[in-house]
C-alpha cells in the first residue's frame, strides 16, 4: 500500500485494526470547519478523520480510560500542510506579515495536539514525513511506541495535500487549497485480531 | 517496558551560534554569554524583534547536516561498513522536499539509508533519540545515527515574531522574573547511538548511556501545555523507570525552558509532579537562553550540551536570571558554571500539540 489509498485489514500479528476511517467517504463535502485553523483543508481534514475513526470505536468523546490516555497520535505526511507553507513563504517573500494562526498551524504537532486534547488521548504525540511507504513507516512508528511501552493503542494518521490529485471526490473550496486533499485514520491496539 | 540492551552514545557533533563542533559547544555554554545578536542573515525590518543566534559561517542545510554526521560518525571511530549498517533518523522542519533530503543525506554520509523523518515540531529531534534507543535496545538494529538541523530562517522567524514569541527585550530568560519569551537560534547536530554490544565489538569511544526516555502527551491544547505539567511529568517517569533510577539520582536537568511565562511555568510544575521535593534541589538549566531554540534540532543539540557538561563535571549556567519567578520554584544554575554531584542527567523537550519528550543520560 502507499500513500492514503488502501486501509489496512491486518498488520503482522504484533497490532490489530480496532476501527478505521477516510476521509472522504461517500457523502462528504468540505470538512467540518476546525475553529483556530485558517486558509488551509489541512487540519480540519485530519480532524475529520480522526473525529471519524474515534467514534467508530469509542462512540462519544472523551475516549475511555484507561485506553484515551494512552493512546499515541501518529501522524505521517510527505509535505505537510503546503498550502499553509506556501501561503506563509509567498507572505513573508513580499515583506509582509503573516497571520498570528500560521504561527501554530505551521507545524502537524498542532492539529495532532488538537485531537488529542478533544479526545483525551495522553499517549505520544509524533509526526513524520514518510520517506516510503507511508502506511508501513507510521505503522512501524505505532508498533514501536506500544511495543516500549509509551503507549497502548496509536491512532494513525495518514494525509497528503497532493496539488495534481484531483480523484478524492472534494473540490477545493479554499483559496490555496488544492483539491483531493485526503486522509486514512487507523486506530491500532496490541497483540493480535481476536 | 520490555527489556533492553543498554545503548550507547560513541559519537557527537553539533553546530550553533556558540561555534562549530562539540569543543564549541562545551565552551560556551560553560562561558555563559547568550550568542545573540541583530540577524543578518535576511531582512527583518517588519518584525517587532531583529535578534538570533546564528551562526556567521553556517551554509546550507543539507551541507552543514552532512558535515554534522561525517564529524559524528568520525568521533565513533565508525568506518565504511559501520556507517553501511547503519540507518538515519532525521529530525527537520516539514515540508516538500524533507524525505528526499534525508535519503540524500544518508546516500552523502553513506549510511543505510533513512528510516525516518520526524516532523514533531520541538520534540522532533528528542523523539526520534527515544525511538532510536528503544530499536537498538531491543535488538532490531546495531546503531543508528540521529541527525537534526534547524538553520534560522524568514519563513519560521516572520511566524514565531507573528505570534508574539519572541522577546523583544533582545534575551532569554528560562524561569526568571520578568521573562519575555524566546528566540531563535541555529542548530545542527548528529550523534552515533549503537548497541553496548556492538560498541565494545569494534572497541568504540563512550560518551555516554542512554539509560531511560520518555514520550507522553498533555491531551490539553493545540498550542498550550498543560499547566499542571502532566504530561512531561508522565515523560520524566518513564525516563527514570525505564534507567532503574529514583530522582535524587539525577544530578542535572537542561531544561526546555524557552523564556515564556506560561511554558516554564508548566515546566516546573511537571518537574514538581514528577519529582517531589527533590524537584526544588535538582540544578536546573535551559541553555536555549545561551545558543537560542533551534527548534526541530534543538532536542539534539541539547542533548548534545548535556552529554558534554556532566562528562565534563560542570554544569552550564541559565542565562539572563533577573530574579526569582514563585510559579518556578527551582534550583536555577545562576552566576557560575556548578559542579556535577551525580553523572546522570535529564534532558526535557516540549512542543506544540503538547507532545513531551525526557532523555536520561549516564556519563561514561
Amino acid at each position: 500500500m502507499t500513500g492514503t489509498g488502501e486501509l489496512p485489514t491486518a498488520t503482522d500479528g504484533r497490532l490489530r485494526v480496532l476501527a478505521q476511517a477516510r476521509w472522504p467517504e461517500p457523502g462528504d463535502a468540505a470538512p467540518p470547519t476546525l475553529p483556530g485553523f485558517v486558509h488551509s483543508r489541512f487540519s480540519p481534514v485530519v480532524a475529520a478523520v480522526a473525529d471519524r475513526c474515534l467514534t467508530r470505536r469509542h462512540g462519544e468523546r472523551p475516549a475511555p480510560e484507561p485506553a484515551g490516555g494512552r493512546t499515541a497520535v501518529v501522524l505521517v505526511s510527505a509535505a505537510g500542510d503546503r498550502a499553509s507553507a506556501d501561503h506563509v513563504h509567498a507572505t513573508v517573500a513580499a515583506g509582509g506579515r503573516p497571520g498570528p494562526l500560521f504561527f501554530f498551524q505551521s507545524v502537524p504537532n498542532s492539529v495532532a495536539g488538537h485531537v488529542a486534547a478533544r479526545w483525551g488521548l495522553g499517549g505520544p504525540v509524533v509526526c513524520l514525513a514518510p520517506t516510503g511507504d507511508p502506511l508501513a513507516e507510521g505503522t512501524a512508528e505505532a508498533e514501536l511506541l506500544l511495543s516500549d511501552g509509551d503507549a497502548d493503542e496509536a491512532l494513525l494518521i495518514l494525509i497528503e495535500q497532493a496539488p495534481d490529485d484531483a480523484g478524492a471526490g472534494v473540490e477545493a473550496a479554499v483559496p490555496g487549497d488544492p483539491p483531493g486533499t485526503a486522509a486514512v485514520a487507523v486506530l491500532l491496539g496490541g497483540g493480535v485480531t481476536p | 517496558m520490555a527489556e533492553r540492551a543498554p545503548v550507547r552514545i560513541t559519537g557527537v557533533h553539533a553546530l550553533s551560534a556558540l561555534g562549530r563542533g562539540a569543543d564549541a559547544q562545551l565552551a560556551g555554554v560553560l562561558a555563559g554569554t547568550p550568542a545573540f545578536r541583530p540577524v543578518g542573515r535576511f531582512d527583518t525590518s517588519a518584525r517587532r524583534v531583529g535578534v538570533a543566534a546564528t551562526l556567521a559561517d553556517a551554509g546550507p542545510l543539507a551541507d552543514e547536516l552532512t558535515e554534522a554526521v561525517h564529524a559524528a560518525c568520525a568521533a565513533a571511530g565508525l568506518d565504511t561498513a559501520g556507517r553501511a549498517g547503519a540507518p538515519l533518523l532525521l529530525a527537520a522542519h516539514g515540508g516538500t522536499g524533507v524525505p528526499a533530503l534525508a535519503g540524500e543525506l544518508a546516500r552523502r554520509c553513506g549510511l543505510a539509508g533513512a528510516s525516518r523523518v520526524y516532523t514533531s515540531a520541538c520534540v522532533s529531534a528528542s523523539t526520534a533519540v527515544a525511538d532510536a534507543a528503544a530499536l537498538i535496545g531491543r535488538g532490531d538494529v546495531d546503531r543508528i545515527v540521529v541527525a537534526a538541523g534547524y538553520l534560522v530562517e524568514p519563513d519560521q522567524y516572520a511566524l514565531f515574531d507573528a505570534g508574539r514569541a519572541l522577546a523583544t527585550d533582545g534575551a532569554v530568560r528560562p524561569f526568571s522574573a520578568g521573562r519575555r519569551g524566546l528566540l531563535l537560534g541555529d542548530g545542527v547536530a548528529a550523534v552515533v547511538l549503537e548497541s553496548a554490544t556492538a560498541a565494545a565489538r569494534r572497541d568504540a569511544p563512550t560518551l555516554a548511556s542512554v539509560l531511560g526516555w520518555g514520550r507522553a502527551g498533555d491531551a490539553y491544547h493545540p498550542c498550550q501545555p498543560d499547566p499542571q505539567g502532566r504530561g512531561l511529568a508522565r515523560a520524566l517517569g518513564a525516563a527514570l523507570r525505564r534507567a532503574g533510577l529514583r530522582p535524587e539520582d539525577i544530578g542535572y536537568v537542561n531544561a526546555n525552558a524557552t523564556g515564556t511565562g506560561y511554558s516554564d511555568a508548566a515546566e516546573a510544575a511537571a518537574l514538581r509532579l514528577a519529582w517531589g521535593e527533590h524537584a526544588h534541589r535538582v540544578p536546573v538549566s535551559s541553555t536555549k537562553a545561551l545558543h537560542g531554540h533551534a527548534l526541530e534540532a534543538s532536542g539534539l543539540l541539547e542533548l548534545v550540551v548535556t552529554v558534554l557538561a556532566v562528562r565534563h563535571g560542570k554544569l552550564p549556567v541559565n542565562a539572563g536570571w533577573l530574579g526569582p519567578d514563585e510559579a518556578c520554584p527551582l534550583d536555577v544554575i545562576r552566576d557560575a558554571p556548578r559542579p556535577a554531584a551525580t553523572g546522570y542527567a535529564v534532558s526535557l523537550n516540549a512542543a506544540f500539540g503538547g507532545a513531551n519528550t525526557a532523555l536520561l543520560v549516564g556519563a561514561a
